[in-house]
This record gives C-alpha cells, sequence and structure tokens, in this order.
C-alpha cells in the first residue's frame, strides 16, 4: 500500500536508493506490488566522474529526478488466488524509463509474483528471486 | 494441494490459511495464524513455548514409553582366543567341573611336594 508520501527502497542498479511516491499511475490512492507509480529520488549514489566503465553507465539518476518506477515489494501483505497472503520486510521498487522498461540493469533482491501476473516480464526476467 | 508446516509452532498449514513472511535475506516464514507470527516476530524461542510441536517433541509430551524405547542396545560378547592359548583350550578350562578341578590341584600340589623333597634330598 504505497500512496502520495510513501518511502520505498529502489533495489535495481539506477544509482538511487530511496524513493518516494508522488503519483500513483492507476488512479488508485494506494499502490500494491506490480503497480506503476510516479517518484521522486530522494537518495541517490553519488555520481563520481572517475569511476570508469559499467558503473559509471549505470548510474543513471541523481537526487531530485521525477521517474516512473514499479513496485515490487509490499510490507502489507497481499492475497494470492489460492488464498495465501503473503508480505515482505519493506516497500521497495525499480526504477523505470519513459517505455516502461527498468532503467537499471541488474535488481538486487526478491520480487513479488505479481509482476508476472500484471505483464512486467523484463522486470520480472531481471530478478534473481521471485516469491 | 501441498501442506505447508508452520515455521514457529510446526502446526499444517491448509490452503487458504496463514500468512507468509518473507524478509529482506530472501528466507521464508509460514504462520498457521497471528499467534504464531506474533511470537515469531518478537524473536520468541519455539524451544521454549510450550505449546509448540518443536517444544514438544523436546520434553517427549505426549509420547508413550514403547515408542520412546523401541530399540535397546545390545552389546555381544565374542570370545577370542589369546595369544598363549587357543579358544578350545580356554573353554575346556571353564566348563571343567569343580571335582575335576579340585583333583588336579591336588595332583599338583602332590607333584610340588615330590620336587621339594627331592631337591631337600639332594641338598
Amino acid at each position: 500500500m504505497i500512496g502520495l508520501k510513501g518511502t520505498l527502497n529502489v533495489i535495481d542498479n539506477s544509482g538511487a536508493i530511496v524513493a518516494e511516491c508522488i503519483r500513483v499511475m492507476s488512479g488508485a490512492r494506494f499502490a500494491r506490488a506490480g503497480d506503476e507509480i510516479v517518484c521522486v529520488v530522494k537518495r541517490a549514489r553519488p555520481i563520481n566522474p572517475s569511476i570508469a566503465g559499467t558503473q559509471a553507465a549505470a548510474q543513471k539518476v541523481k537526487k531530485g529526478d521525477v521517474k516512473h518506477a514499479l513496485v515490487v515489494r509490499t510490507k502489507k501483505e497481499m492475497r494470492r488466488p489460492d488464498g495465501r497472503y503473503i508480505r515482505f520486510d519493506d516497500n521497495a521498487c525499480i526504477l523505470l524509463n519513459a517505455k516502461k522498461e527498468p532503467l537499471g540493469t541488474r535488481v538486487l533482491g526478491v520480487v513479488a509474483a505479481e509482476l508476472r501476473q500484471k505483464n512486467w516480464m523484463k522486470a520480472a526476467s531481471l530478478a534473481p528471486r521471485i516469491v | 494441494m501441498k501442506l505447508e508446516i508452520c515455521s514457529f509452532s510446526g502446526y499444517k498449514i491448509y490452503p487458504a490459511k496463514g500468512k507468509t513472511y518473507v524478509r529482506i535475506d530472501s528466507r521464508t516464514f509460514r504462520f498457521i495464524n497471528g499467534k504464531a507470527e506474533s511470537y515469531f516476530l518478537q524473536r520468541l524461542n519455539p524451544r521454549k513455548v510450550r505449546w509448540t510441536t518443536i517444544y514438544r517433541r523436546l520434553n517427549k509430551k505426549g509420547i508413550t514409553e514403547e515408542v520412546a524405547k523401541k530399540r535397546s542396545r545390545k552389546t555381544v560378547k565374542h570370545e577370542r582366543a589369546v595369544a598363549g592359548t587357543t579358544w578350545e583350550a580356554i573353554r575346556a578350562k571353564r566348563n571343567q567341573k569343580p571335582d575335576a578341578r579340585a583333583a588336579a590341584r591336588q595332583a599338583a600340589i602332590a607333584k610340588s611336594k615330590e620336587a621339594k623333597k627331592a631337591t631337600a634330598k639332594k641338598a
């Protein structure tokens, strides 16, 4: 249940660390796992010009950037079709670009299976573990 | 239909019951109800909480005597020959009748007496 002002950990390698939700794209009040939101990057990894190669390429965002994001984990339990309820220990998201594709190249940590259900195939394929 | 077991209490979780909790380190825990979940999050040890299956198994509650004492350890003794004598000789000596033993002793005593007498005469 991520709403306005809700903070999420960013678990891809785009460079952002913490993002704050400013809009839930589906028009609802709260976003669940698998929903798209617009967020502001509140904390990001410092972009170091001296880092060369793949690391520099991956760091695409800085503090204050407004980006779309996809919620992948929520602390609020979500209901699965078999009646099971599942919840994670934190709220997490991955940043998206204008074409609704993941901004980063890697996802770190576990994501919810709702991504597959809601057709976020590219994001789900990057995830190391889906629960 | 796979029956899960509760990570805290050890009870069986049927479909549409209970909650699953995924920790940041990707470890999944299943709870049968809010009670088990609450105990778990308070970091209580199920081994010390009386109604859990772990406690009951550890303190052997509800298990009948025979099930507990199913296997008794029996050490089998093997008879073995020693360096000096064969196994037959050991057995023969052990199974000697007491009169036979007494007779043998008397014979040995008599023999040693004679030997002593002989040495005394010589000297």
